[in-house]
């Protein structure tokens, strides 16, 4: 009896159901107090579950890795969006391009900069430029610039969250309101998180999200491989 | 279902360049090529549109299994934690600020201007 009981408890099936029951109850608290971000309270409750039924991650992942991998294709659906605001947004797709650039650069020298005025080391430092994007290229780029990419990925996640929870106050607060200017700065800011909290309010800010992300991935990319090559440039390799 | 196979296509597409030595993810390159695909007709909305949607609306799934595998490695996080959380909570405000500061400048005058334009072509 405990060997089925051990053996239903550690089936991917289970960890897929939990993962999907997990995410039905953050959308029917958000739905009753809007202010409870579902990403924060699934992840509070699934973490909680775990640890109660000592369940390793390792053993969770087996399940719950299938909606990592979703991830990819999820990425490549925000083409739809992107395409039904294309024509709307022609005109405005090169001032759109500049002020992306602008939040990119600002998101890695700010981020490496007071990393670096706390005492972090070198290495830690490099994780943190790329945390305002998507995940998949996150990782690559803190992996050219000799950083650590699961710290990295820790760090995109959180900055996900944070943005998507207080992202949009902020935002109210300096009476930034216009659905594009909100799009932008959550799509360059907080990536695939930020994007999806926006496509429940509105579909607008969501796409224009989703374009400002997309576009911030490449801008940082690149803005990472001209820091390499200046850095070669300049004989010392990585200091 | 198609939808989702063309999704897939791409993302493998992507993928497959990646490998080839363009220097952005597989993702992204599909992304790119998608949108790109749809812009030029080769892929028609109405095959995809659903599938799409239904991936996009239910983005926030996809992440929770990533969030709880952050407890494997509080040690590490810890470790930084203050110049980490410093560095986060700093660079998240100035990217929203400039990034959003910027745009109300630029592109908020946008609806504005076509109601002049089209108010221009009245007689």
């Amino acid at each position: 009896m405990i060997r089925l009981i051990l053996h239903l408890l550690t089936h991917p099936a289970l960890f897929i159901v939990l993962t999907l029951a997990v995410y039905a109850l953050s959308l029917r608290l958000h739905a009753r107090w809007a202010w409870i971000h579902p990403l924060l309270s699934a992840s509070i409750v699934l973490i909680f579950l775990l640890w109660a039924l000592h369940i390793p991650y390792a053993s969770y992942n087996t399940g719950g890795g299938l909606f990592t991998y979703l991830l990819g294709p999820a990425t490549v659906a925000l083409g739809v969006p992107m395409y039904k605001q294309g024509i709307k947004l022609k005109a405005t797709l090169p001032r759109l391009s500049l002020v992306v650039l602008a939040g990119s650069a600002v998101g890695m020298i700010t981020a490496g900069g007071v990393a670096s005025l706390c005492g972090a080391s070198h290495e830690m430092v490099m994780s943190t430029l790329p945390k305002s994007v998507t995940t998949p290229i996150a990782v690559e780029v803190s992996r050219s610039l000799h950083g650590d990419p699961a710290v990295t990925a820790a760090m995109v996640l959180l900055t996900g969250l944070l943005g998507g929870v207080i992202g949009p106050a902020i935002l109210r607060l300096a009476r930034i309101l216009h659905d594009h200017a909100v799009g932008a700065a959550i799509g360059a800011s907080s990536h695939a998180i930020g994007t999806a909290s926006l496509f429940r309010s509105s579909e607008v800010q969501g796409s224009v999200s989703s374009l400002a992300m997309a576009m911030a991935g490449i801008f940082t990319s690149v803005l990472a491989m001209l820091l390499n090559l200046y850095w070669r440039a300049q004989g010392a390799g990585h200091p | 279902m198609l939808g989702f196979v063309i999704i897939v296509a791409f993302q493998l597409l992507g993928v497959g360049l990646h490998r080839l030595g363009v220097p952005l993810p597989g993702s992204v390159l599909g992304l790119i090529l998608f949108t790109l695909a749809l812009m030029l007709g080769l892929v028609r909305l109405e095959w995809v549109e659903r599938s799409a949607v239904f991936l996009v609306r239910h983005m926030t799934l996809l992440f929770i299994p990533l969030m709880a595998g952050l407890t494997t490695m509080t040690a590490e996080l810890r470790r930084n934690g203050v110049a980490l959380l410093a560095s986060l909570v700093a660079s998240l405000l100035a990217v929203l600020l400039t990034t959003g500061g910027l745009a109300h400048l630029l592109l908020a005058d946008d609806e504005i201007a076509e109601i002049n334009r089209e108010a221009d072509l009245l007689p």
